[in-house]
This record gives C-alpha cells, structure tokens and sequence, in this order.
C-alpha cells in the first residue's frame, strides 16, 4: 500500500509540474483568493528587475525599453481592441469579419503603421476588462466606443488620442408620449444600458432639473428594446448614435419614436493607448488625424491617385509622402512620428478620409454629420497643420 | 342476460391514470390543458412565427466561428475518422457482451435493432438533420454520409475484430490506436488553424471533450489523494479540492484572462482556448474528485479485505477490485458533471472572449440585417437547442450505460 501511494505521489508532482506552466490560469484561481492580490505589484517589479536580460522582461518593463510602435512593426500585425456587436461602430459580418467605424480606424491604423489596412487582429473585448487588456499588453490599441475622461486619462493607465466621433447622451421616447423636452418628462422610467456611464449621466441630469428619475438598467440593448416595445419604459437614454441607429429599424417605424432635442452629456469617443509610450501615441494619434486632412484636402480613396500625379499644392505633396522642390533640391517630408513617409496616402487609399468611413457605416444609421463635420463646415474636426 | 362488455384497453388506461378521481380529473385537465397550450405556442413559434433566416444565414458563424473555408474539409475528414473510431469502439463493446451473453440487442430483428438506435440517437439525427436542411453547401451533406457510412464501418470491423478473445498485441494495437488518432486528428486540424481561432459551437464541443478527457484522470488522482495516508498529499489535495470549489468557475475564466499577463511575459501566454480548457480541467476535476471519493467510500470495507487476502498488490487492489467498482457506483453523478461542463463552455464567451456559440449568437442580433427586429429569441432559442440535444443525449447514454452495469441493482 505504502508504495502504491507513493508512486502516485510522484504521479501527482510529476502532472502538477507539467500542467504549472501553462496552467497558472486555474492555479491563479486557486492562488489568488488567498494571495493574489496584494502580490501582483511585487510579481511585476520582481520580474523587471533582471529585465536587462532582455527575453524574461513582462510586458510592464516592455514599455519602458521598447516603443508598441517597433513591437508592432516587428510582429507584422495591429492587436486592435474593439467589440462584435454595436452597431455602425463594430459588428460581425456573417463571415465573421469585423465591420463599422471603429473597425475601420483599427484599419486606418494599420495602414499608417505596416501599410497593409488588414494586417489586423479585431480583438473583441467587453466594457469592463478593455482598459485591463491596454494595460496588460493583450491589445497595442483600444478603439472600442470609448468615451474620453479624466479619470480615465488619469486613472485607468489611458491615453487619448483625437477622439473620432463625438458622441453625447439624449433621450428617446414614444412619439405618441407627448413629451417634447426632458424637463416635461417627471416620475418616469428611464431604461439604459447597464456598465456604461450613460446610467450615471442620466440620474445627474434628472438631480440637475429637480425631476424624479427612475432609472432601469438593462444587460442587453436587445432587453431594452424588448422592455420599451412592452411600455415598460417611459423614456430610453443612451448616446445619441445609438438612439439613432436603434430609431432607424424599430419595429413600428422610425416615426413611432422621438429623439428629444436635449443632449445632455459630452461624449467624446477616442481611441486610446497605453500610458507611457509617447512615440506609439503620436503614430496612432497622426494616423486618425491623417483621416481628417484628408477630407480637409478633399482627398479620397478614389481620387487619391489623381491628386498625387497632378497635384502642385506643396501642401498636399508633403502629406502624401510625395517629392516636392525646395530651395535646395527634391525632398520628401519625414516629420520623425516613426510612421512611413507615405502612411496618409496607405490610409486613404486603402481605408479612405474622415467623411468616407462615416458615409460607409455611419450615414446608413441615419446620422447626420453634425458636430462631426469638419471646421469649416461648423463642426469640431480639426487636423493641425502637417508640415 | 346482459354481458358487460369490457371496456376499450385505452380508455381503462386513461381511467386509471389520469381520472381515478374528481381531483386528479381536476389535476389532468388542468395541467394537460397548460402543457397543450404551451406546446401549442411552443410549435407557432418554431413553425409560424419565428424568422430563421438569421440562423440560416450565420450558420457557418455560429458552427465554427471563423474558420477559414479551405480548411473546413479538415473536420470533416476528423468527424468522418472519428466516426469510425466510435463504431469500432461500439462494436468491439457489442463483440464482448456477445460472448458474455449479456449483449441486449444479439438476436434482435433488424427492424427493432434500428428502432432501437432510433431511440438512442434520433434526437441527436434529427437534430443533424435540420442543421442540414439550412445549409446550402454539398459539402456538410457529404460529411454527413461519410460519418455514417464510417461509423457502420467500424462497428462492423470492431463486431468482426472482437469476436474472438483479443490477443494481447491486439489489444495494444487497439489501444495505440485509440490514443493515436484523436491525437493525430488533433494535430491535423491544429496544422491548418491553431487552437487559438477554434470558435463557434465547434470549441464548446472541442473544449468540453478535452476537459472531459482531461479532468477525468486528474480528478481520480486528487480523490485518491485526498484518502492517502501521506500528510502532505492528502493535505494538497484537501487544499486544492477545497480552494476551486469554493471559486466560482466565472470568476476564475477572469482571473485566467486578465491576471496572467501579470505575472507571465506576452510572449508566453497561452491562447485564450488553452486558458479556458486549463481551466475548466481544473474545476471540473475537483468536482470529479469529490465525486469519485464518493464512489470510493461506497465500496465495502469487504472488497479491500478480500483483495488483500488474495496477495494483490496494493496498485491491483485499488486498480482491479476498489476503482471500477468505485467508479461503476458514481456513473449518474459523473456524467451530470460533464454536462455541466459542456454547458459551462458558454462562460469562455463572456469570461474570456472567445466568439463561442452563445457569443456568436448574441453578436449576429446586431448585424444590419437583423438588428431591432427581437431576434435574440430566435438566437438563443437555437443556442439552448444545440445544448439541450448534446446534454440530453449524453444523459440518455448515461442511463443506458447504467443499467447494462448494473448500478443500483446489485
């Protein structure tokens, strides 16, 4: 008996050390209830110190040594952090392929830092792990809806780029409720989206006018559509993209529903990066304003071979990575972002300008520009100078 | 004189069991009446009023995520092989309970024979069946004849193979094989798509099939473990046994997805399908554990006493006489195990991000076509159906797995 049960002991030792390695998802579980939490920073800086190695560095010390836009670079491919189910921003195609307008910045980025728009991997995240997933190296980008904050910028390990739609908060009812502004709408139900700022934003505007809110939170848009369709709901807050994108295929018909002309809330949706690597921050950064120079130019994916063959705007040239003439002879710009000299004309040719992206997923909703316009149009898009 | 005549058999049936008194009139009606109704919707719903065309269009989406379409040939070439590796186990099952003269079907007319594998699989058929209607490729078709075709096959091989008392080299020439080829088929599809993009309903199976396997020997070792005599063993696997139970199995798909890369460099990380099937074969192996130390604890003092004075060693003791024993009295108890698991394959969706089938399910309600339009029911309604038949045919076979054992009866 005695050695049959020490044969199985080494059994065990032997299963336990081969499964240790790429087991430490489970042995976590069992670990970290006990331990986990307050050793996660030691693990981390115990790990950086024979960081100099090289091989054995965590993704932590990566940062420090070697900027995402080299990693990138090197590996051939954009791990892009994005979302499979909201939509005209992301959504999965029958084929399984990532379509809409975040997905196409994922593109945008791609193009401007490998040249290839489809060297990228859509990485679907949910709400509550994607600023874990920046911070643990699982993405190089995040561009998944996400609104700009302070608190984010300041806490969550993020830095925003140029945001690439600006969204805000409204109020959708029943055409037939009679309500014509949120300040009409006391001792109602508000049903939103659960794990969002939006349920916040939406108790804050009724304390603000004095009414009495109650706010019904729900999983699932699906579930919010269901509740509203069965009178449940007197009014439906979410941002105003989604409230128009759920208005333009209800069941009863777009007009069966009123977006209330009030927005109460900013929300800025911008791609981010993480803390710390200035020179990946630039490339993406310049790569989504690349988006709207283009459009500024009025250069797009169709013409954008014309204006680079007979183009004289020394404007335009530099921007496309073209030979201009200076004093002293032919020149191509290199502003030093790290990014190829041709990356805006990879962008447009192969994902498009500002307004094309918007056109392609955006349009079809049924929004209209808006504050997304460009400058001169009386909209919020602004590209600095690119020279 | 008057003769009574006696009453149709039916409607003595019926009297009997379903209106012996005014109450259980009362009960009939009012529950038959609720089951028609709800059937009745049941069926307008499936047949009338649900549109599956966002069904019939995603299938691909939902069966196996975004597996690239010059390499699907490849599981069709696995389900075909491994069609033939279960005939010929079934088969070679049939042989030896042919000449132990306990075999329930040898003798039987060809025609109960088959309504007998109706019985057996006919959800499980129709099911297939109505996932073919709703392709439009020749190719599942194709696959689906060749299962069959390889599956009577290997029955037939297996039933002539195993007529005779099996040589030992056979026997080891059965078991390589068995080894050998789920294991070369694994590597075969891993050749053409590593496991890393396994998606759809294909990794749910895919997942719980390894964790089954998996877990199953593990869990045995803990229980053993746990009733060994060594301090430090028994203490381990005490510890260990305890701690995952006691976590939910959602909270540590998260810790597996967002803790790791603290702790191990990127370039290490295991892929998402590794994680989720690392750990499901952790927490379903502790469950099994406590399971098989039931069984253990089930098996009399006796059947211990009885090896021993036999002179068995003690690895026979515990390997011919107390574990089949063991395990033969705790089969319900494991099977429901694994139907948990194969259930629970649904969390990696949420917990770690993999398009499985309940997550592809949710992600195709906001495609263009068919978003706003209430088709999360027709979506989930195909996800629970797709569980449902894997879980119903699993614990039919359990049960007839049972009662040709002989659990409870002896």
């Amino acid at each position: 008996m005695k050695r049959w049960i020490a044969l199985l002991a080494v059994f065990v030792l032997v299963l336990a050390a081969c499964t240790g390695d790429d087991d430490t998802a489970g042995d976590d579980g069992g670990a970290t209830t006990t331990a986990g939490g307050g050793t996660e920073t030691t693990a981390a800086t115990e790990t950086t110190a024979p960081g100099d190695g090289g091989e054995s560095t965590t993704t932590v010390a990566q940062v420090a040594d070697e900027s995402l836009i080299e990693t990138v670079t090197a590996n051939g491919v954009l791990k892009c952090g994005t979302r499979d189910a909201l939509p005209g921003f992301a959504v999965l195609d029958e084929s399984g392929e990532h379509v809409g307008f975040d997905s196409d910045f994922c593109r945008v980025i791609a193009a401007a830092v490998l040249g290839d728009a489809e060297a990228v991997e859509h990485i679907d995240l949910e709400t509550a792990d994607r600023f874990t997933a920046l911070q643990s190296g699982q993405i190089d980008v995040l561009v998944r809806n996400t609104t700009w904050t302070a608190s984010r910028d300041g806490g969550e390990g993020a830095t925003f780029m140029q945001p690439n739609f600006y969204d805000g908060q409204g109020m959708m009812v029943s055409a037939d409720s009679g309500f014509a502004s949120v300040s009409d709408m006391d001792g109602v139900i508000v049903c939103v989206a659960k794990g969002t700022t939006t349920e916040g934003n939406a108790a804050a505007e009724a304390t603000r006018l004095g009414l009495n809110w109650e706010v019904r939170a729900f999983d699932d848009p699906n579930l919010i559509q269901e509740a509203f369709l069965a009178g449940q709901c007197d009014g439906w807050s979410s941002d105003v993209s989604q409230l128009v994108a759920v208005r333009s295929v209800y069941p009863d018909g777009p007009d069966a529903l009123t977006i209330l002309p009030e927005v109460f809330s900013k929300e800025p949706l911008a791609p981010a990066v993480r803390d710390g690597d200035t020179a990946w921050a630039q490339a993406v950064n310049w790569a989504i304003l690349a988006t709207i120079q283009a459009e500024e130019f009025g250069i797009t994916s169709a013409n954008v071979d014309d204006v680079l063959a007979s183009s004289e705007d020394i404007n335009i040239l530099r921007f496309l990575g073209a030979e201009f003439e200076t004093d002293s002879g032919t020149t191509v710009l290199d502003p030093g972002l790290g990014l190829p000299t041709d990356f805006a004309y990879q962008i447009v040719k192969q994902v498009g300008n500002y307004g094309e992206i918007f056109e392609r997923h955006l349009a079809p909703l049924g929004l209209e520009r808006g504050v997304n316009a460009l400058w001169f149009d009386g909209g919020l898009l602004y590209a600095p100078p690119y020279r | 004189m008057t003769t009574r005549t006696a009453p149709a058999p039916a409607l003595v049936w019926v009297r009997r069991h379903l209106f012996r008194s005014f109450w259980d009139g009362l009960m009939t009606v009012v529950f038959g009446g609720l089951g028609l109704y709800i059937l009745f919707r049941l069926a307008r719903f499936v047949f009338v009023t649900a549109r599956w065309e966002i069904i019939s269009t995603n299938l691909k989406l939902l069966m196996v995520g975004r597996w690239p379409d010059i390499h699907l040939p490849r599981i069709s070439v696995t389900l075909v092989v491994l069609a033939a590796l279960g005939g010929l186990v079934a088969g070679l099952i049939h042989a030896r309970q042919v000449r132990a003269g306990t075999s329930a079907v040898e003798g039987m007319p060809l025609p109960a024979r088959a309504s007998d594998l109706g019985r057996r699989f006919g959800l499980l058929i129709g099911a297939v069946l109505l996932l073919l209607a709703l392709t439009t490729t020749v190719g599942t078709w194709l696959t689906a004849a060749g299962f069959v075709v390889a599956g009577v096959v290997g029955r037939l091989a297996g039933a002539r193979i195993g007529r005779d008392r099996l040589s030992r080299p056979v026997i080891i020439l059965l078991t390589l094989v068995f080894i050998g080829v789920p294991a070369g088929m694994y590597l075969y599809l891993v050749d053409a798509v590593p496991l890393a993009d396994w998606e759809g309903f294909f990794f749910n199976v895919s997942a719980a099939a390894a964790g089954i396997v998996l877990s199953f020997p593990l869990g045995v070792l803990l229980a053993l473990g746990r009733r060994s005599r060594l301090p430090l063993l028994k203490t381990v696997s005490t510890v260990y046994i305890e701690v995952v139970r006691g976590a939910p199995l959602y909270v540590l798909l998260l810790l597996a997805n967002v803790s790791l890369e603290f702790f191990v460099p990127a370039s290490f990380s295991p892929s998402k399908p590794i994680r989720a099937i690392v750990t499901f074969t952790l927490f379903t192996a502790a469950y099994l554990a406590e399971i098989v130390r039931g069984g253990l604890q089930s098996v009399p003092r006796g059947q211990e006493e009885a090896a021993k004075a036999l002179g068995l060693s003690p690895v026979k003791q515990m390997g011919l006489i107390i574990l089949p024993q063991a395990l033969r009295n705790v089969i319900p108890a494991q099977i429901g195990q694994f139907i948990a698991l194969f259930k629970d394959t649904t969390l990696a969706g949420l917990g770690l991000g993999i398009l499985e089938l309940l997550g592809a399910a949710e992600a195709i309600t906001q495609q263009p076509d068919f978003r706003g339009q209430g088709l999360i029911i027709e979506s989930l309604a195909f996800v629970a159906f797709m569980f449902w038949v894997g879980s119903f045919t699993m614990s039919r076979e359990s049960q007839r797995l049972e009662r040709k054992l002989g659990v409870g009866t002896r």
